[in-house]
């Protein structure tokens, strides 16, 4: 079954690097997102695997076999890589009816006419498009042409899917669902989905991994949770995550292997850290997550509230400490007067250390100091 | 109190009269609506009307044949008897009517053809391969289309004519190498559909390659990534893709050949190879003007026929998507002997594009014709008369009043024609873009596209039945430029309203709400916005107009416009000045076309409509 290896893979557009010195393995049947600002190489990456882009060095290996290598002169057209393929807009055939959309696949691998019909029959059984076969694709809405576009691209039974942002164009709700049936059509099919989004959201909740990338270099590639609770940098801790981590700089000192004295908000605070400390004594960023600023009376940090906003299931409070405008998120509907006195405190073993590099320094828990 | 109910009907209806009125674009395609039908509508009941009366020789011929007593204007159905079912002998129908329509038609498709092999394989080189030198393929390659159409059958005549045939003048070819090609290959039916086919082959590379290089990269990936190779990616995504385009690229195409004129004056009449066009030109200089407004009645229906097959061919349902989306760049085809290939189409282009200037300028300094021991630059500096046997030459072209006199009349002529059909084809284009959907805006972009499919010599035919009518018009340089204006309004409105269609409503009504007016909104906001489009707009009916012959031959004196006057040169065999002349044009269309293109980013293709 197929594993999917990146070794040094370099694309260049003349000067303009947007993919550099990429190291990747996608193993069999994972669920890959690649996630990133746009511009950051993630579609580039997606096209140079399935084919449809040419690397200007490097080596991609699918299943074992070399599809392209720079250095042995090998590059195997997309039509020969055995995989699906998901356009952000569909590529639906205009002058094609849904049923023939989804024949040609089979068509070109020259199955038996009655196997087509039987495929295509289950497609559209599976996409519920069953209505529509005779229609052309410019008489189906959005979400209509996606199932289309998926039955399409599913049809030849690939081992491997690459999606590009297949659920950009559609409404909220309609992602929504999608996003659901997807998941389920991975665990359905067993294939492995190399999936393309600048949504953190769909990353998070679809992936069994995230590869984060940004300029063209690959940030972080590890499990969803682990890039929320480790993220590797300061990037890859803004990226992911709504309302975005609360960065807070401040001094630190030292004190042993994994224990630190920070200053930050005009308080002093004792670190905990969960292992050795990567850094130097001087700046830092200090990374907290809004729901590591839980409000409470006995809070020890206090501040005023800069705005609240409530969204029924959770609310956000902007705190502002100091010159600093902090993010809090608290279960439930609560409604804070604006400008009003707040307490709140810094709890959980999920406190980060950046350094001024901007790379994680530490993980760990603070205390704050008596007075 | 509601206010609705204290206002009577008539009231109520006079309201709604002023508010639909009060929106400019509403103005504009009410107003040019009617001036649009009134320049349709008048000329072709003119030419039914002229087609049923006898002309001077019409009656001559028939009162001796006949023994009927006809007068010049009288009604008779007599021009269609004799000309299309043989009242006379069928020999004569045969070869003043079926035999030139035949030609025609057979001329017509073999040129609609030719353009669409070569620009299309121009086309699709240049979007989905990796030939080299496109940048230079792609500019040189819309010359022969801003040239005059004729220049490329002069070019013929210049290499091809030998002493064996037609006058027994020498070309190039024979002067060089003293090889003599058959008659057939210079003068009729070969040379015509091939000069004809590569002038316009840079409109077929135009239309294609626009929607070539427009089309989704993603619709032939997807192909791929199902694993169909080229072939049947060209086969059954890219051609289906493309076939309106390619199909609507032949009918304009083969509309155009049908209408031209001048093609075949100078490389099918001396082979005595006749079309519509030139047979309905000699008709009419002989005054048998009744017949030659049945060959103009002709030529309208089969031009109408051409726009419900094109309007048939555009279905609806198979349309295309309009989801947006990165569309990536191809990955082009490596070509085999791509080094080859290359090299033998720039040496094509070349010989179509580039040596056309020099056979010119190197005919027009013969002193003998075709003669290049006799070199002499006697055409272009005398300031003698320089007499000749049958015909006025005059001085020397630098010299001659006459010729810069002509020139000037067709700079004066087009500029007129460009300032109003580019303003008619923005406002058009505004008109119809804002009403868009509506039964109005429809039936007006129809309209004015209307006038493309009557073929230019049938048009100037038609307006000059209108002046024989309204003698106010007649021989005017108004009437030139009306008859201009209404030829080329066609793709004026065509890139008008594919230029507005791409501005969003709001933002004309981001200036609306500021309070600014109509005519700042237009002058300040949408124009600039959509700058080149428009300007290509003007652009392209003065490149249209400076080298139009066959809308004006019969309309005008030879002296008037320089197209004339080159003609009148040519006819009497003084192929010095034709050439010189024929070099002054291109000189100036290639200098107006490249300061606009480098001043204001404006371009033919953007002026047909591709981008």
């Amino acid at each position: 079954m197929p594993e999917i290896v990146l070794k040094n893979i370099t694309k260049k557009w003349g000067g303009f690097t947007a993919v550099e010195n990429l190291n990747l393995t996608i193993e069999d049947g994972a669920f890959i997102t690649l996630l990133g600002p746009s511009g950051c190489g993630k579609t580039t990456t997606l096209r140079m695997i399935a084919g449809l882009e040419t690397p200007t060095t490097g080596e991609i290996l699918i299943d074992g076999k070399t599809v392209f290598s720079s250095d042995k002169g090998i590059n195997i057209s997309a039509a020969k890589r055995d995989v699906g393929f998901l356009f952000q807009n569909y590529a639906l055939w205009p002058h094609m009816t849904v049923y023939q959309n989804i024949a040609f696949g089979l068509e070109t691998l020259k199955w038996k006419k009655p196997d087509i019909e039987k495929r295509v029959a289950q497609m559209l059984e599976t996409m519920q498009i069953k209505q529509f076969a005779q229609r052309y694709p410019a008489e189906l809405s959005g979400g209509q042409q996606q199932r289309v576009a998926i039955a399409r691209t599913l049809a030849p039974k690939p081992k491997v899917l690459f999606m590009d942002e297949p659920l950009s164009n559609l409404d909220a709700k309609l992602r929504g669902e999608m996003r659901t049936e997807l998941k389920r059509l991975h665990i359905d099919t067993g294939s492995t989905f190399v999936y393309v989004t600048h949504d953190q959201l769909e990353a998070m909740t679809m992936a069994t991994k995230i590869c984060l990338m940004k300029d063209g270099v690959l940030q972080q590639y590890d499990a969803p949770l682990d890039v929320y609770a480790l993220p590797a940098n300061r990037f890859v801790a803004d990226f992911v995550g709504n309302p975005t981590m609360n960065f807070i700089s401040g001094k630190i000192k030292l004190t042993g292997e994994k224990t630190a004295e920070l200053e930050a908000l005009g308080h002093s605070f004792v670190f905990h850290a969960n292992e050795e400390i990567k850094m130097q004594n001087g700046d830092v960023t200090i990374g907290v997550r809004p729901e590591s600023l839980p409000i409470s009376k006995k809070g020890d940090i206090s501040g005023t509230t800069y705005s609240t906003l409530p969204a029924g299931m959770e609310t956000t409070v902007r705190i502002k400490v100091a010159d600093t405008i902090l993010s809090s998120v608290m279960f439930g509907s609560l409604d804070y007067k604006v400008d009003s006195e707040i307490h709140f405190s810094i709890t959980g073993d999920r406190i980060l250390l950046f350094s001024q590099e901007g790379n994680r320094a530490a993980s760990g828990s603070v205390e704050k100091k008596g007075e | 109190m509601n206010n609705s109910q204290t206002l009577t009907k008539p009231q109520r209806a006079f309201n709604s009269f002023l508010a639909y009125f009060s929106k400019p674009s509403n103005v504009i395609v009410i107003v040019s609506l009617t001036i649009l039908l009134l320049c349709i509508v008048y000329p072709m009941y003119a030419v039914l009307n002229a087609s049923l009366t006898v002309g001077q020789m019409d009656s001559m011929m028939y009162n001796s044949l006949y023994g009927l007593k006809l007068a010049k204007g009288d009604f008779t159905i007599l021009n269609f008897h004799m000309l299309m079912f043989g009242k006379y002998s069928s020999e004569y129908s045969s070869s003043f009517f079926w035999k030139p329509l035949w030609n025609s038609i057979r001329m017509s498709t073999y040129s609609s053809l030719i353009a669409l092999i070569l620009g299309g394989m121009i086309a699709w080189l240049i979007t989905r391969t990796d030939i080299r030198y496109k940048k230079y393929i792609s500019s040189v390659f819309v010359f022969p289309y801003i040239m005059p159409s004729w220049t490329l059958a002069l070019v013929w005549k210049n290499v091809f004519a030998n002493s064996r045939v037609g006058t027994g003048v020498t070309g190039m070819l024979e002067s060089l190498t003293g090889v003599c090609v058959p008659s057939w290959f210079v003068y009729g039916i070969f040379p015509c559909s091939v000069v004809m086919g590569i002038h316009y082959a840079p409109f077929a590379y135009i239309l294609i390659g626009g929607i070539l290089r427009n089309m989704d990269a993603n619709l032939e990936e997807a192909a791929t990534i199902l694993k169909a190779d080229r072939w049947r990616i060209t086969r059954k995504v890219t051609l289906p893709i493309v076939l309106p385009a390619l199909i609507s690229t032949v009918l304009l195409v083969f509309s155009s050949t049908m209408a031209s004129y001048a093609v075949p004056v100078f490389v099918g009449s001396p082979g005595d190879f006749y079309v519509m066009s030139t047979m309905l030109r000699s008709l009419y200089s002989s005054s048998y003007s009744g017949q030659s407004y049945v060959m103009t009645l002709v030529l309208v229906l089969i031009g109408i026929l051409m726009l419900t097959l094109n309007q048939s061919v555009i279905g609806k349902r198979k349309s295309f998507t309009t989801v947006t989306g990165k569309s990536g760049q191809v990955s082009f085809i490596r070509l085999k002997g791509n080094k080859v290939l290359s090299t033998v189409i720039v040496v094509l282009l070349f010989f179509i594009a580039i040596f056309p200037i020099f056979s010119f300028a190197l005919e027009s300094l013969c002193g003998v014709q075709g003669d290049y021991s006799t070199l002499t630059l006697k055409y272009w500096l005398s300031r003698e008369d320089l007499g000749g046997f049958h015909v006025a030459v005059g001085k020397g072209i630098l010299f001659n009043s006459e010729i810069w006199g002509a020139l000037w009349g067709s700079l004066k002529l087009s500029i007129v024609v460009s300032l109003v059909v580019g303003t008619l084809g923005f406002l058009i284009g505004y008109g119809v873009s804002k009403n868009r959907g509506s039964k109005l805006a429809t039936l007006l972009s129809n309209v004015a596209f209307f006038p493309y499919l009557i073929p230019s010599m049938a048009f100037g035919s038609i307006f000059l039945a209108v002046s024989t009518k309204l003698l106010f018009l007649r021989g005017t340089f108004f009437l030139l430029v009306l008859v201009a204006s209404i030829k080329y309004l066609p793709f004026a409105s065509r890139s008008g309203t594919s230029a507005m269609m791409q501005l969003s409503g709001e933002i004309e009504e981001a200036a609306v709400i500021v309070g600014a007016p109509w005519i700042v909104r237009m002058t300040r906001i949408l124009f600039p916005i959509q700058k080149s489009s428009f300007i290509s707009g003007y652009l392209l009916p003065f490149v249209s107009c400076i080298r139009e012959l066959s809308l004006f031959v019969l309309l005008t004196s030879s002296g008037t416009l320089i197209t004339t006057l080159l003609s009148y040169f040519d006819e009497r065999n003084v192929v010095q000045m034709s050439n010189g002349i024929n070099l002054l044009i291109i000189i100036v269309v290639l200098i107006v076309n490249f300061t606009t293109n480098k001043l204001t980013g404006a371009s033919i293709d953007k002026g047909i409509g591709g981008n």
